[in-house]
């Protein structure tokens, strides 16, 4: 086989649209050489609640839950949000058969965040001193994002407003 | 309909020669744009000459993480993955890289699968989707956290407490029991001790202290310690008091209301309104009325309002939330190591000294939360 012929491709597509007045819809589409899936999710906001879920998964090996819609509607009710990975893979089970399955719910859970988080990025300036000043003010107001990543890491310059202060609150305590 | 998100993966494995794979992968969405690429060995699955590019960012430090993409090299493939590029490649350098790394990972798996490959001595584990990509910001180690303080002992420090009153740590995990905390259950009653609480309640995920082991500790460390257990339901984390049933895989909150009553025990929501990274609740309209109206809030007993890892506005939250619905609020640290113990806590008026004791302090709805963080 020529080196430059791959012998596996791999296409996964994940996109949040909005859907009527208080609601979004997820959709991620996996295609590859063994594999042809889709899951859509349904969320209300503001609670981020999962309301609907269908799709269809096609593998050449592995088998989906026989009535794969019924067996998606387990995760309606439970909230994108902080814990969800454990609940959503908790409820839909993970047997070898369902893995790549509850991966792609939380592949639409992640675009889901993912969207409000570019709607949070959207405001920040573009001249350097402005874009600096907005992301250093992110961790102070998302104190989660502190060490989480090279950018927010110990000692990055984006962190040391944010270490000042916390060292400040520290002192004078 | 249009679409506001929209993030690609696109993935190629090709073989080099008759003993190496490579990986190229491109990760393309509304916000970042970034490739990898690396080898694999066919003989091992280990992984090697991992090079990453940014295309596109966000934050001026983007870049740097760069500097850490190597922290994958040498991975045998057959083996589970997941964890450890989470904590490596994800933590140090960047979740986005992580993220497109592990899907590379299931290409790879699934290529030696398709093709029948023969991997001398090494039995391939299941191809393992790239999971616990944390974009909720879902990770309690190491949250630093600035707490909300409504009854703060305010710049004393931990060893102080207010005169008078019964105060327990309700919220507490400890090692190995709970794989996410790092400090051993002795170490962390030492702690309690030293900063002055009446006693601390250990809530280890879906884990069960025996009532024997329980009362070997509090003998051997003269102080109260009691059992609690901090369940996964699909509405969320709960602490539960009172209920000594083992709890397997994640529960309905309605389901486990049900038994719970039945035993007569007590349950909190815990941490209700722990959130995001980039985003706080009110960015996305979270009012209090409309957060009152979550499902969770119907099975409850109590609201934890004051956890000592997540922010001070999820906190804030929390508290006017259980205000809303005359629902008892308390406080517990949610230590996953010494340092963070007894950070918050919850005082009582009067002391118990066991959990029927605790359970009915927890029915009078007579306590209130506490901070006895020094920061
Ligand atoms: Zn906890």
């Amino acid at each position: 086989m020529p080196r430059n012929i791959p012998l596996f491709t791999f296409n996964r597509c994940t996109s949040v649209e909005v859907v009527g007045d208080n609601e979004l819809r997820s959709v991620c589409r996996l295609r590859d050489s063994v594999t042809d899936a889709e899951i859509a999710v349904n969320v209300r906001l503001p609670d981020l609640e999962i309301i609907g879920i269908s799709g269809y998964f096609h593998h050449d090996r592995l088998q989906p839950p026989a009535d794969l819609d019924a067996h998606l509607r387990r995760v309606v009710g439970v909230r994108v949000g902080s814990g969800m990975l454990k609940i959503i893979a908790g409820l839909l089970g993970e047997d070898e058969n369902c893995r790549q399955l509850v991966y792609m719910v939380e592949e639409c859970c992640h675009g889901v965040i993912l969207n409000l988080t570019r709607k949070v990025l959207l405001q920040a300036p573009d001249d350097e001193a402005g874009s600096f000043a907005f992301f250093s003010g992110l961790v102070k107001k998302s104190t989660r994002l502190y060490d989480r990543c090279a950018a927010y890491a110990a000692g990055s310059p984006l962190v040391r407003e944010f270490e000042a202060e916390k060292q400040e609150r520290e002192s004078s305590s | 309909m249009s679409s506001q998100f929209m993030r690609s993966k696109l993935i190629n494995v090709c073989r080099l020669d008759n003993n190496t794979l490579v990986v190229h992968g491109v990760l393309d969405d509304s916000i970042y744009s970034l490739e990898l690429d690396f080898k694999v060995e066919l003989a091992g699955l280990g992984c090697f000459d991992v090079e990453g590019r940014w295309l596109r960012w966000t934050t001026p430090e983007c870049p740097r993480s760069l500097e850490f993409i190597r922290l994958v090299e040498g991975l045998k493939l057959t083996d589970p993955v997941s964890e450890r590029v989470h904590k490596t490649l994800g933590r140090r350098s960047c979740r986005h890289y992580a993220n497109l790394f592990l899907e590379m990972v299931y290409a790879v798996r699934e290529t030696v699968r398709m093709l029948e490959l023969d991997l001398p001595g090494a039995a391939l584990s299941e191809p393992e989707p790239p999971a616990e990509a944390d974009e909720a910001g879902d990770e309690p180690e190491k949250v630093s956290s600035t707490v909300a303080s409504p009854e703060r002992t305010a710049s004393r420090g931990f060893s102080q407490k207010p005169a008078g009153g019964f105060i327990v740590d309700l919220h507490l995990h400890t090692a190995p029991a709970s794989p996410c905390a790092s400090d051993s259950v002795a170490e962390m009653i030492v702690v309690a001790k030293k900063r002055g609480l009446d006693g601390i309640c250990l809530t280890d995920h879906n884990y069960l202290w025996s009532e024997k082991e329980v009362q070997k500790l509090r003998e051997r460390h003269d102080f109260l310690i009691l059992r609690g257990n901090e369940v996964v339901t699909d509405q969320g984390d709960m602490l539960v008091f009172g209920f000594h049933e083992e709890i397997r895989g994640v529960v309905r909150l309605r389901d486990l209301k049900e038994q719970v009553a039945a035993r007569g025990g007590f349950i909190i929501a815990a941490h209700p309104f722990r959130g995001f990274l980039t985003f706080a609740a009110d960015d996305i309209g979270l009012t209090v009325e409309s957060a009152s109206r979550r499902e969770m809030f119907k099975w409850v007993d109590g609201v934890e309002v004051l956890n000592g890892r997540v922010t001070e506005n999820e906190n804030r939250l929390a508290r006017e939330v259980a205000a809303a619905l005359h629902l008892p609020a308390t406080g517990g640290s949610d230590a996953h190591q010494v340092s963070e113990v007894g950070r918050c806590a919850t005082l009582f008026p009067a002391p118990f000294h066991d959990e029927t004791g605790l359970v009915a302090a927890l029915r009078s709805g007579d306590y209130r939360p506490l901070s006895l963080s020094g920061d």
